[in-house]
């Protein structure tokens, strides 16, 4: 057995599928398997093409609700439990937001006011997506809403795929989008895999490795996207409750058993802030996060021990 | 369970880590989730199909006390974002040798004939990883029976833009004693000789690049001054009147040799590598040398290499064979090192390098011995082995 790996532009970002196979050919059947399977999904969460159920719902907004797939509602409704969880921080109507005010190629010299900056956001509010169990629909209350998953997407079709590669056999692998990683079973030589978390500050070297199986993490963080005003760094992500960029925080790594929960819960934590972020991943069970803020301080849950 | 080990040694921490948690403005609070929240994470894995994760049925008492410790090792930068690295290693070589210089006349076994080799060395380097740039120094030494050096490395490498290609500039110097053994026969008394230096000044510039993924070039050009003992002082030299000397060389010498090396990976399993090397001195000695290794990967940890070396010299221009020099010439060696020749070196070399160490001891990474046979055209045979074993702290 030996494992092989596979990158692909999927999503609009690189997908690696790591398998442990008997053979190249069996890999490259699993492969197209993958490939297929990330397509499929992309045709639902996709805002770009008029026909997914995403831009479906969207062009409803304030007008009608819209039947969905179980798959897609089911999502959702993940969505808004984590929204709930998180205070507000984690929104998928965040794509309503007033993209106008922020251009984020480092060029802005001040912020916006406090009232412009909240009137950018008021579209944004996952308590006006409506849910109704048993018809499956979904309704945006206010016209010009917008559901985006930008935030989950990239973890659940990691572990999408993984379902998809589990059932047709494969006991070990990685798949990777983007970072958002979720990897099952063990390396051929019977040792967990090894993932190295991305350093902050220099986009192709790890600040530190781990060794997991049947795991998953995220790393969100403000590599690239930023702009400074002031002499202060500002992300790209923005505050859903007051429409201004977060601030002071370079980067977050959730360890969870599911890359949807990962890759959902690293920017929120980032929102939310070190003390409140950190507090609420404390609680949820086999979830761990490390934050790094601006000084390079790093902060962590208490499961996670430094070596 | 052994955790990942890894390679280097931690100089200065980057991250300072904090225990204290600074007080949030984000709008946000530290809030206690219910209890049926908690719950709901947990069937949120199963949603997924995701069991194996799940104990099921836990309530918020137990929820800590099932995670398991996650272990997360870092890795040290310095401030500015430099890697360091220190790697110390020990080598050690065993050669036996047919007809090797043969010091004293009566014995059988001579020291040089079969002689151990031990080479510690230290280096260390820093890495600059965002610039593609390192910087290395190092020092090291080598023992032998008759011979005592110490050498210092000091090294820049640049990679280029794409990082497809690698500049080095690196400067070497060997500080070396040799002990003068004089032939028996020159030995008056208790003579021991003493020792005398001899030192090395090397200046080498290299450039690799991978030209695709199979496929790797490097150049290398060097210039190599030495001063001082070059003769070996127990190589006899007959002259045409029968009478026996010592051998007698210049005290200076510059040597450029330049050389090309190509790595093509043939799968993932046999990589073909070809090495030739031309090399000129101002003693008027010119060589090629050419080489063919491929190394085998029969697993990702074991690999098994055979090799062979053509090499071919002119002489130079000190040389005369037994009996040929006259008293008159001041610098005269019959040392067939310095012949005309032709040689051929084969053989295979096993590597052992297991993801968690030898004997289970994640410092001890590598294992190398190499065994081979040299044939050369001046009547000399050889059959060389060396073991190389790499610590890693």
């Amino acid at each position: 057995m030996e494992t092989f790996t596979h990158s692909e532009k999927l999503m609009g970002n690189m997908f690696t599928f790591s398998m442990v196979t008997a053979s190249e050919a069996a890999f490259k059947e699993l492969v197209a398997a993958a490939v297929a399977e990330v397509k499929r999904i992309e045709k639902i969460l996709t805002t770009y093409s008029e026909t997914s159920e995403t831009a479906q719902i969207n062009a409803q907004a304030g007008i009608a609700a819209v039947c969905v797939s179980d798959e897609t509602f089911d999502l959702i409704q993940r969505s808004l439990f984590l929204s709930e969880i998180t205070q507000g921080a984690f929104d998928i109507t965040y794509g309503g937001i007033d993209k106008s005010l922020w251009n984020f190629d480092r060029t802005m010299t001040s912020l916006p006011s406090p009232e412009k900056a909240l009137q950018s956001v008021h579209l944004v509010n996952y308590k006006n997506v409506i849910l109704n169990e048993s018809e499956k629909t979904v309704f945006l209350k206010e016209k010009g809403m917008r559901l985006g998953f930008g935030g989950i997407g990239k973890g659940f079709a990691a572990e999408k795929v993984k379902l998809v590669l589990q059932k047709a056999g494969v006991t070990d692998g990685i798949v990777n989008a983007s970072g958002d990683l979720c990897a099952w079973g063990t390396q051929p030589n019977g040792n967990p895999w090894t993932v190295g978390i991305a350093h902050p500050d220099l986009r192709d070297a790890p600040f530190s490795y781990l060794s997991i199986s049947n795991r998953a993490i995220a790393t969100s963080g403000t590599y690239e996207k930023f702009i400074t005003i002031n002499g202060k760094r500002y992300s790209h992500t923005i505050n859903p409750k007051t429409g201004l960029p977060v601030q002071g925080i370079k980067s977050v790594t959730i360890i969870a058993p599911n890359a949807e929960l990962a890759d959902a819960l690293a920017t929120p934590v980032s929102v939310m802030g070190i003390k409140s972020g950190l507090y609420l991943i404390e609680q949820i069970p086999e979830v761990h996060a490390i934050v790094i803020d601006d000084q390079n301080n790093l902060f962590k849950t208490s499961q996670i021990q430094l070596k | 369970m052994k955790k990942i080990v890894i390679s280097g040694l931690a100089l200065l921490a980057f991250f300072k880590i904090q225990a204290q948690t600074p007080k949030d403005s984000t709008g946000y609070k530290p809030t206690k989730l219910k209890i049926e929240e908690v719950n709901l994470v947990s069937s949120y894995y199963r949603q997924n199909g995701d069991n194996a994760s799940v104990t099921g049925g836990i309530g918020s008492q137990k929820l800590t006390d099932i995670a398991n410790v996650i272990d997360v090792t870092l890795v040290k930068y310095g401030k500015t974002g430099k890697k360091h690295t220190l790697d110390v290693e020990i080598g050690v070589d065993h050669y036996t040798s047919a007809s090797s210089d043969r010091v004293d006349l009566q014995a059988n076994t001579s020291a040089s004939s079969s002689d151990i080799r031990v080479y510690p060395s230290l280096l260390y380097t820093a890495e600059q990883i965002d610039k593609g740039r390192s910087f290395a120094i190092g020092v090291g030494s080598s023992t032998e029976y008759d011979y005592q050096s110490f050498n210092g490395t000091a090294a820049f490498i640049q990679k280029t833009k794409d990082r497809n290609g690698e500049f080095t500039a690196r400067f070497q110097a060997f500080l070396d004693q040799v002990k003068i053994i004089k032939p028996i026969e020159l030995r008056q008394g208790q003579d021991d000789g003493g020792t005398e230096a001899r030192n090395t000044f090397a200046g080498s510039l290299s450039y690799a690049q991978a030209i695709n993924k199979n496929l790797q070039v490097s150049l290398t050009a060097d210039y190599v001054q030495q001063t001082g003992y070059l003769s070996l002082p127990f190589h006899r030299v007959y002259l045409n009147d029968g009478t026996v000397s010592q051998e007698n060389l210049p005290d200076t010498r510059t040597k450029i040799p330049i050389g090309g090396r190509l790595s093509y990976f043939l799968g993932d399993h046999l990589i073909v590598r070809a090495f030739y090397r031309f090399y000129t001195d101002d003693w008027d000695m010119q060589s090629h040398t050419a080489e063919l290794e491929l190394p085998v990967k029969i697993t990702p940890f074991f690999s098994l290499t055979p090799f062979y070396r053509y090499y071919d010299q002119t002489r130079i221009k000190y040389f005369k064979a037994y009996g040929e020099h006259t008293a008159a010439e001041q610098y005269r060696t019959s040392n067939y090192d310095l012949s005309p020749f032709h040689s051929n070196f084969y053989g295979i070399g096993v590597r052992m390098a297991p993801e968690n160490g030898l004997f289970g001891n994640p410092h001890w990474a590598m294992l190398e011995f190499r065994v081979g046979h040299y044939d050369r055209s001046t009547d000399l045979n050889a059959n060389i082995a060396s073991v190389n074993l790499k610590y890693k702290v």
